[in-house]
């Protein structure tokens, strides 16, 4: 595990030109370019808030004003998530030409992922600062000082992501049905995240199995810190740390484990 | 000298075959054991390359040669540190600059300026270093003001010259060369070639695979030689193609006599049921049937022993064995030599050589004997036949033979006919002086075995030690 970080901070340089690499080339040759980075996830709120929001609300199921921006503070750490996940678990797959004919740190492809998708979230944060400045202009009691301390928790989070991306990329070598499979899992896990709802909507025993996802704790950190002003409890700061520990545990070790054979069964 | 650039010990690589059901198990055992194939089953792996041991002086160049499949890549691939050995030991004491696949990781969609920083941090330089060698590389490459394109746009060659560029320029001291060099055209190889050469000279090391002997003898000191996997030979580069040369043409000369023995046992069969002969096969052979030939090899050497690869200028005869069904008072037996692609290379016949028929009445066995056979190196066919004064086939057999003349690096020549021949040059008088000191200086080069020799002795063969038998 330790070799992973080691290696990682060895070849930040190279780590940092490959996802300069990933942005631009992501929309180049693009109408719109870079403002897609906004666009999409724009876009996927307003899909989300439309379904969730006008044709699924029950006024006394999900109880939380203004609601659009309440789906904004969790959804886009949970594309950040999610994106990261499925791009970091073909990353290895998707560069085996790469990695069969170059001698390189085969360690920052899946980091690449995580780091590239770390920056689109970074560059859609002023929406969520627009939406909570709205919200607030509205009247809705929401976001506060809290809000500087977001960092602390994409780092715990970044660390927990990395982890999972790690492990995922190494299993995806040998296992391509990894892959779909993670579609489906990922699928599932938003709907058992409180992205779309709050905790204190759901039944208490039904809020039980949410608590086991590994993002929920994340998704309640952002929404504390941005939506409702308020600080984690410190038993969420603990399982974060926690989930993240131990992602990173299994991960990176995993990934280790099987780095010496990856050019030959990618 | 020190320490060597390269050691193998006994180095061997396996490869799982690609055949799935084994996932979990080849999982468990890059988990445990961290190779793919140590929980398979011998049946279930390739084995690569087998115990292969020698090592690689620093400032040496070291060209490796093989055919299809013997494991070059795969030992370029074991030094680059791309594979980890499955057996062995394999230790490589410097930095290496693996040119295995051009422009690996270069990225389509953007520019080439971009690609060149992308590709050089790849390949472990810092920003500030491709900072500092970007304009060598554009220049290296040729592509001007393309750079400021994306990749997409570029030639197959454009892309390759760009990538050899990167690599060559992250001053390696070990320099691995996969075979990269045949894509770029004429001149750039002889940039790249003339780049080599200056990494040689500065004292760096070199292991190079290729097809191409011409270039391994142009670069090589030594040769390693591969042969399914195993170490075959190892040792000065000439003396290592030669023998790589000498093998292929006897593999060849095999392949060609067990065809000749496969059509031979088609041939008899049919003797017997004529009117069901395959097309193909009246094409390969017509004739009225009144005299037939029934057998037909090529024999050769001292020991005139039936072979089908020769060394240009050895003794070889072509041997046919001739039974006519009928009493025959006109008859002509002949030898046709070709290329594969139906050139005509040599050819004759009784007639031609002023042999008058007068009776055949049982069988013969005609013998066209060549003390020496000065067909340059390459694959030939022989046409036999027995036929009238008036041309008339008996029966003709095109294509009844095949052989290799094996190729080597001291005949290397243009053409099918290659006679024994000398390079003589003497120093004329005259030029800018008459002294014995300027003729002395009127030529200066190397003769093919590398003993400087200037201006060469009068009558001196440049390589005595080379000539043909």
């Amino acid at each position: 595990m330790m070799e992973v970080a080691r290696c990682l901070v060895r070849c930040r340089g190279l780590l940092w030109t490959l996802v300069q690499r990933e942005l631009r080339a992501r929309y180049r040759g693009s109408v719109l370019g870079f403002f897609w980075s906004l666009l999409n996830p724009l876009l996927l709120l307003a899909v989300y808030s439309f379904v969730f929001g006008t044709i699924l609300k029950r006024g006394d199921l999900v109880d939380v004003e203004p609601y659009g921006v309440f789906l904004v503070t969790g959804l886009f750490p949970w594309i950040w998530f999610s994106t990261s996940l499925l791009e970091g678990c073909s990353s290895l797959t998707g560069n085996s030409g790469l990695i069969r004919k170059a001698v390189f740190p085969v360690e920052v492809l899946p980091a690449v992922a995580v780091a590239s998708n770390l920056m689109h979230f970074l560059l859609a944060l002023p929406i969520v600062a627009v939406a909570l400045v709205a919200g607030r202009l509205l009247g809705y009691p929401i976001g506060g000082w809290t809000c500087v301390l977001l960092p602390l928790v994409l780092v715990v989070e970044t660390v927990m992501i990395a982890g999972l991306a790690f492990g995922l990329s190494a299993l995806g070598v040998h296992f391509k049905d990894v892959r779909d499979l993670l579609g489906n899992v990922l699928l599932l896990l938003f709907f058992l995240a409180p992205i779309i709802y709050t905790l204190g909507d759901i039944p208490p025993e039904l809020a039980r199995l949410v608590q086991l996802n590994p993002m929920t704790s994340f998704t309640v950190a952002i929404q504390d810190l941005l939506f409702h002003g308020r600080l984690p409890a410190p038993q969420v700061w603990l399982t974060m740390t926690a989930i993240a520990a131990a992602s990173w545990a299994a991960g990176a070790g995993l990934f280790s484990r099987l780095s010496d054979t990856l050019a030959e069964a990618v | 000298m020190g320490r060597p650039a390269v050691a193998l010990r006994a180095v061997g690589k396996r490869y799982r075959r690609a055949a799935g059901g084994y996932r979990l198990r080849t999982l468990k055992s890059a988990l445990l054991e961290r190779s793919l194939t140590s929980g398979l089953a011998a049946s279930d792996t390739v084995e690569a390359l087998a115990d292969i041991s020698f090592e690689v002086a620093a400032g040496e160049a070291v060209g490796i040669i093989g055919g299809n499949g013997s494991g070059k890549s795969t030992l370029i691939k074991l030094v680059a540190g791309l594979l980890r050995p499955s057996a062995g030991e394999l230790t490589v004491n410097g930095r290496v600059a693996a040119l295995i696949e051009l422009g690996a990781g270069f990225h389509p969609e953007i520019s080439g300026r971009e690609n060149v920083f992308i590709n050089g941090a790849l390949l472990g330089l810092s920003r500030r270093q491709i900072e500092d060698r970007y304009d060598d590389i554009v220049e290296f490459a040729g592509l001007g003001d393309f750079i400021e394109e994306p990749i997409k746009n570029y030639s197959s060659g454009m892309y390759v010259r760009l990538g050899f560029s990167v690599a060559i320029h992250t001053d390696p001291e070990i320099l691995l060369v996969d075979e990269v060099l045949a894509v770029g055209d004429e001149e750039f190889v002889h940039r790249c070639i003339a780049r080599i050469d200056e990494h040689l000279s500065q004292g760096g090391t070199l292991l190079v695979v290729s097809h191409s002997m011409g270039l391994i003898d142009e670069l090589c000191d030594r040769a390693v030689w591969l042969d399914q996997g195993r170490l075959r030979a190892i040792g000065s580069t000439r003396r290592v193609i030669d023998a790589y040369f000498e093998a292929v043409a006897a593999r060849e000369g095999e392949a060609h006599e067990r065809r000749r023995a496969l059509a031979a046992e088609g041939g008899e069969s049919q003797t017997g049921a004529e009117e069901t002969a395959p097309e193909e096969e009246e094409i390969l052979r017509w004739g009225s049937g009144q005299a037939r030939i029934v057998a037909a090899r090529l024999v050769a050497g001292a020991a005139r022993e039936e072979r089908y690869h020769l060394h240009c200028g050895e003794a070889a005869a072509f041997e046919l064995e001739v039974e006519p069904r009928e009493e025959l008072d006109d008859f002509v037996f002949g030898v046709g030599v070709k290329t594969p692609r139906g050139v005509d290379c040599w050819g004759t016949n009784t007639d031609l050589a002023g042999y008058e028929p007068r009776r055949l009445s049982g069988p013969v066995r005609v013998r066209l004997a060549c003390p020496e056979l000065r067909l340059a190196p390459g694959e030939y066919t022989v046409d036999l036949a027995v036929h009238a004064r008036d041309g008339r086939a008996y029966d003709y057999r095109r294509r009844a033979l095949r052989f290799t003349v094996a190729e080597s690096s001291a005949l290397r020549s243009i053409g099918l006919y290659l006679p024994d021949h000398e390079w003589h040059v003497e120093a004329l008088g005259g030029g800018a002086g008459d002294g014995a000191a300027d003729r002395q200086a009127a030529i200066d080069w190397r003769s093919p075995d590398h003993s400087e020799s200037a201006p060469p002795r009068s009558g001196g063969a440049p390589s005595d030690s080379r000539r043909m038998e």
